[in-house]
């Protein structure tokens, strides 16, 4: 179980109120007790755990900034995991523009024929993983990356993505099928 | 069909897991803090220049309101001086059939504001002589009751209507 799961929302609630006043060090505990949560939606997105730390990077900073809008306090987590998967998304696009832009599209593929032994690699999979989440929808990336973590419900899922549970079981539905066409041969 | 969804739940588990494990988390927590703290410094920067914004803002107003007083002080006729060194301001709204003229700041300017539209800023001026009044003109103070004034068309009346009068006679 990661800290956040062991921060009780009494915690949360204190600490987010203390950092909409102004005090830098309770900003500093929310991040320690929810870095992991944040690492989890975003490696799910973006395969690797670089990529993904320079997005819950941009996350809790964009947190930071905006600590002050949060209306109720408890609800902390789902705001930040909103906020860190939609950075994980815009970071995974932007870097597929820059990809695009100095002719490496093809940097996948030529990954994807490697041997099986190798493609077997954690570099390789997270690779994939990575390719294969830019070909989701933004609403289906999230609801697969969400609904894989531990302890958060598909309402918890639906809050944090602003749509009702049935919408997030279909986006997950639909990320499913995609994702086992994209990444059919680490399947076997 | 359910296995494979299950299969394709436990690949991003997997990798997940793998990535998760090579995290330096201290690290990490150093990278944010630095990003914190660089974006805090811009956040303070962010409340601090309003405020800047707010004082330039303030002058560059107070610069316009300078301007638009110089071009209107220099665009009219000249301050009308009465014969016992009185200076008056008419604003002259006219009406079909009738005639009103207001008397405002009575020592500061000699002009008159004659409306020549349906709107306020269709307003011409011109020079009078105030012929005979029957009281001080002060300024701030429309104490007269009656005035006389007299004089040739307003020097300019954006509506292009001639008035053919050369003296008006105002009655309060």
């Amino acid at each position: 179980m990661d800290d956040s799961r062991k921060a009780n929302t009494g915690d949360t609630e204190r600490l987010v109120k203390a950092s909409q006043a102004g005090q830098r060090g309770a900003f500093d505990e929310l991040v320690r007790l929810y870095q992991r949560r944040a690492m989890q939606v975003a490696v799910r997105i973006l395969g690797g755990a670089n990529e993904a730390a320079e997005a819950v990077q941009a996350g809790f900073v964009r947190a930071y900034l905006s600590i002050g809008k949060i209306k109720e306090p408890k609800r902390f987590e789902n705001w930040l995991l909103r906020i860190v998967a939609n950075a994980a998304i815009s970071q995974a696009r932007a870097a597929k523009r820059r990809a695009e832009k100095v002719e490496i599209g093809d940097h996948y593929e030529d990954k994807r024929t490697l041997s099986p032994a190798e493609r077997q690699s954690a570099e390789e999979l997270k690779d994939a993983i990575g390719w294969a989440m830019l070909k989701l929808s933004k609403r289906e990336a999230k609801a697969i990356s969400l609904s894989g973590l531990e302890d958060l419900s598909q309402g918890e899922v639906a809050e944090v993505m602003g749509c009702s549970v049935g919408a997030v079981r279909w986006h997950v539905f639909n990320a499913r099928k995609k994702l086992k066409v994209l990444l059919k041969e680490y399947l076997e | 069909m359910k296995n494979e969804e299950e299969n394709i739940d436990l690949l991003l588990e997997r990798n997940a897991d793998e990535q998760l494990a090579k995290v330096d988390w201290e690290g990490l927590n150093a990278a944010i803090s630095s990003r914190l703290d660089k974006a805090g410094q811009s956040k303070t920067a962010a409340i601090k220049f309003p405020t800047v914004l707010k004082i330039a803002a303030g002058f560059v107003a107070a610069a316009a309101v300078i301007l638009i007083v110089m071009i209107i002080s220099t665009d009219g006729p000249p301050d009308f001086q009465l014969e016992n060194g009185r200076r008056a301001v008419v604003k002259f709204i006219e009406a079909k059939g009738s005639a009103s003229v207001e008397i405002g700041h009575a020592p500061a300017k000699s002009q008159v504001m004659v409306d020549v539209g349906p709107g306020r800023s269709k307003l011409a001026r011109c020079d009078i002589e105030i012929i005979d009044v029957n009281g001080d003109l002060k300024e701030k103070a429309n104490r007269a009751t009656w005035i006389i004034i007299s004089r040739p068309e307003p020097v300019y009346a954006d509506n292009g209507v001639s008035r053919d009068w050369t003296g008006i006679i105002c009655l309060f």
